[in-house]
């Protein structure tokens, strides 16, 4: 058992295994921002209601402010620093061909979200992609840009591209 | 809610992983109500940064996971380990086939990230009395299993809560399982109103279970959510159901009586009256969804 005031992790983050003592009263969120220096990862409500600073968790998207950073020890995290590391993850490209971002502040977290549609329905209907992006919460765009966009990159996805 | 703002740092804690059962056990008696468990973290690690609980010890689960999570089908009954996620309950095809209600309140809980982080023995754990995977699992006759040190005791899940935020679990105890019987003529369902569709908590919630035997209702059960002071079995509604002819005249009293056994209160979501509306409406529905759908 690890009892303490801080704590051993071993973890992925973005391909790279890390290992390090951190300050377990701490979100991943923040720990991902602060310490580990991926800004990509953004605090909006830090509540989990606005989706700005999601994350993948073992392949999986999730809001990193509601995860407390020692919780990844084993696991993998992505974030939009990981996602087109040699080049763009066809969903950020989509993004920029549709102008699909503003402000851009929620854009990374959305990116990260819309990144995973393909593998839980590489086919969704227009109703269902609103769904997926439910939680990532965009006060500028209205959202169209993005749902189409999104479109496209689950086209894109399907063809190789 | 509270209105927002950024909050003070989380307080400091102890943090410990135990690495099998017997280990979380002991933390938990030793503790006690000084140690709270992490689970998904999507209720707890809000009550930390607004510094409503303020626990000695976290006790993270992640590496009795694997013990305590998964779904699986065993003597007639389906069985949900605690820990397992609202996105791994919504695909699961078991939970589809047999506790229809339950798969339509996982799909609706949160967002696509809260599903995927949320668990269902932590939604329970919590005690709200809006919490949608209650109403589904009251109706569907489930059973939910606590261990402690001492140890295992299960009981019907219309009696684990007590009030709001409150439940009969021990500060030493921990919900491991989950188990809902597999009843073949029984068919399911769940509705909500909330005010938008997405990442939102119920105004109401309403499960049904019901039997179906050649045009009538065998046994049924109807709970309802967000309208006490806990989750609540219908009683009253449910016996309008049990032996009757499936009708609109039978829905109708069973919804009627759903209506004046529940308990609403007024709040920023809804007042009382509006709520007592949305159950006849949701138990109307659900119902008819139940008697219509072919398992």
């Amino acid at each position: 058992m690890d009892s303490n005031r801080t704590i051993s992790i071993s973890c992925t983050i973005n391909e790279t295994l890390i290992s390090r003592k951190i300050a377990p009263n701490q979100t991943l969120c923040d720990f991902l921002h602060d310490e580990i220096g991926t800004t990509g990862v953004k605090k909006g409500c830090d509540t989990g209601e606005c989706g700005a600073c999601t994350v993948l968790f073992d392949g999986k998207p999730v809001t990193s402010c509601l995860v407390l950073a020692p919780q990844i020890d084993g696991h993998k995290i992505t974030t939009i620093e990981g996602l087109g590391k040699e080049k763009l993850h066809p969903v950020q490209e989509v993004f920029i061909a549709f102008d699909a971002s503003q402000c851009g502040y929620c854009i990374p977290g959305m990116i990260m979200t819309a990144s995973a549609i393909a593998n839980e329905n590489p086919n969704p209907t227009e109703e269902q992609i609103k769904r997926y992006l439910s939680g990532n919460l965009c006060r500028c765009t209205g959202y169209q840009q993005q749902i189409e966009a999104v479109k496209a990159a689950l086209i894109k996805l399907a063809r190789g591209t | 809610m509270k209105p927002f703002q950024y909050l003070a740092p989380i307080a400091r804690f102890d943090y410990a992983v135990p690495n099998d059962m017997t280990e979380l056990l002991n933390i938990l008696h030793e503790y006690g109500s000084d140690a709270k468990i992490i689970s998904g973290g999507t209720d707890l690690t809000i009550a930390l940064k607004q510094r409503l609980i303020k626990p000695k010890i976290i006790v993270d689960l992640n590496h009795i996971r694997g013990e305590l999570s998964g779904i699986s089908v065993e003597n007639d009954s389906l069985k949900i380990g605690a820990t397992t996620t609202y996105t791994e309950i919504e695909r699961d095809q078991h939970i589809n086939r047999y506790a229809q209600a339950l798969s339509q309140a996982a799909s609706q809980v949160g967002t696509f990230q809260i599903r995927n982080l949320g668990t269902i023995g932590a939604n329970l754990a919590n005690g709200s009395p809006a919490a949608d995977s209650a109403p589904p699992l009251i109706a569907l006759s489930a059973k939910i299993k606590l261990r402690s040190k001492q140890g295992e005791r299960i009981i019907p899940i219309e009696d684990f809560f007590t009030g709001v935020k409150k439940t009969v679990l021990c500060p030493d105890e921990i919900i491991t399982v989950i188990e809902i019987p597999i009843k073949n003529k029984t068919s399911s369902s769940w509705m909500r109103f909330a005010k938008r569709n997405e990442n939102v908590i119920s105004v109401v919630s309403v499960a049904v279970a019901c039997e179906i035997n050649q045009g009538t209702f065998g046994e049924s059960r109807i709970s309802l959510g967000a309208v006490a002071p806990t989750p609540i079995l219908a009683k009253e509604s449910s016996f309008k159901l049990i032996g009757k002819t499936i009708s609109p005249e039978t829905i109708e009293a069973a919804a009627t009586a759903a209506k004046n056994e529940c308990r609403p209160i007024s709040d920023v979501r809804g007042s009382a009256e509006y709520r007592r509306h949305l159950v006849y409406v949701l138990s109307k529905r659900t119902i008819s969804q139940a008697a219509n759908g072919t398992r």
